[in-house]
């Protein structure tokens, strides 16, 4: 899709970072600026979904090498991918990044595998994992600590794909559409996805206070 | 015809939307939808609060960037990005996170030093872990957001703290007289900091007394 002669056919769906990527692609040293971007995203996707920050190094590690390695060949597989989804809402193009939602889809196999290879290793709870801060005074602390453990065990009792459609629209707030794209799933199904992700942490949430 | 749960699904996700809208423009109230099912709003708001983003140690930031950087310029030569992956017998395997050899360094220039306009920017939701010491615009827009941080980026910036606060505290007399006359009985068994710095700055410029 990038610089393609088909673009007057389709809907202008590239992109945000259009200018980002095509100069990582002349300049793989320019790189650089997409991986100091999406580094929390991805980041934060690989530690929520493995609860470890080692392992969550690991896993965004391999995500961005694979990313700048599979670079020259981006244009193929976007253009693979793109074949296979209807057409974006000019408005919503604008706010699609084609590259993350493929970058994103490298790292929902890094953590996929990385999951697999680690199945016999016990999962530690989020709180465990994380050192948590708050600014402000102790009760300030002490109650966003308690909001986060609360909205922490929810989401790790949600089902694996409601889990991450919760992830990405929570944490890396992407749109549907994006969502869709990174899970391979219809908009439509994401959407009911979440819906129900929504019902099931507020039956969790309501249960925890009774 | 929608049947309801795609309705009530729609709805959901407009409100999502409107709720990640507010974030960016970094309103603290959402949008208002009295057609919403109670459930949900209370699940987003506790969502919305309890899932922050997280970053890593920007120690580990800056170790994967130069790991980049040396990929790139493999890229550009036409090799395989990881050539540390490969192992040749009879070769040393390099020690991942290691330090660069004069040789590859070149090709971190670019990276190291990028342009104004290419900088990316800081996200209103992604949390620093130096905002644990210094506070950002960010921590000051939403400054109840809790704090995550990588947990080697916690024990190196305490020990990095401690070790200014020892150089601070040679560095500066004590204030008081007590302070003072403590630091000279001290100093008199010849175990103060100002023996020991001297005895190092003497012994680098070859003096002897």
């Amino acid at each position: 899709m990038f610089g393609s002669s088909e673009e007057g056919a389709r809907p202008a769906r590239l992109d945000r970072d259009r200018g980002l990527v095509e100069a990582a692609r002349r300049d793989p040293s320019r790189f650089d600026t997409l991986y100091r971007k999406y580094l929390a995203q991805v980041y934060s996707y690989a530690f929520y979904e493995l609860r470890d920050h080692h392992a969550a190094e690991d896993a965004t590690e391999r995500v961005f090498m694979q990313a700048l390695a599979g670079l020259p060949r981006f244009e193929e597989r976007v253009d693979e991918f793109i074949a296979s989804r209807a057409p974006l809402s000019a408005a919503d193009s604008a706010e699609f990044s084609t590259f993350r939602v493929w970058l994103f889809r490298i790292a929902r196999n890094v953590v996929a595998n990385e999951r697999r290879r680690d199945r016999r290793r016990p999962v530690s709870s989020l709180e465990a994992a994380a050192e948590i801060s708050a600014p402000g005074d102790v009760v300030e602390a002490a109650a966003a600590r308690e909001a986060m453990s609360a909205a922490w065990q929810a989401v790790a009792r949600l089902p694996e794909d409601r889990r991450r459609a919760i992830i990405l629209r929570f944490v890396d707030e992407m749109s549907t559409a994006e969502i869709a794209a990174v899970l391979d799933r219809s908009e439509g199904a994401v959407r009911v996805l979440l819906h129900r992700a929504l019902r099931s942490v507020a039956d969790d949430l309501r249960g925890g206070l009774s | 015809m929608l049947g309801n749960r795609t309705r009530d699904a729609r709805r959901t996700e407009r409100y999502l939307d409107g709720l990640m809208a507010a974030d960016e423009r970094r309103a603290s109230d959402g949008p208002v939808d009295t057609d919403l099912d109670p459930a949900i709003y209370v699940a987003a708001q506790a969502l919305r609060s309890g899932l922050v983003r997280v970053h890593p140690s920007f120690r580990f930031e800056e170790s994967l960037s130069a790991r980049l950087a040396a990929g790139a310029l493999r890229l550009r030569s036409g090799l395989p990005v990881d050539a540390e992956a490969v192992i040749v017998p009879g070769t040393v395997a390099s020690f991942r996170g290691r330090s660069f050899t004069p040789a590859e360094e070149p090709a971190a220039a670019p990276v190291s030093e990028p342009a104004a306009s290419t900088t990316p920017p800081v996200h209103s939701r992604t949390i620093w872990p130096a905002a644990a010491f210094r506070r950002f615009p960010d921590m000051t827009a939403r400054p109840s957001r809790p704090l995550i941080v990588g947990g080697v980026g916690v024990a190196s910036a305490a020990i990095s703290i401690g070790a200014v606060y020892v150089a601070w505290r040679h560095s500066h007399p004590a204030a008081s007289r007590m302070g003072r006359a403590a630091r000279t009985a001290h100093g008199r068994t010849g175990h103060s900091g100002h023996g020991r710095r001297s005895g190092v700055i003497n012994g680098i410029l070859g003096v002897v007394s």
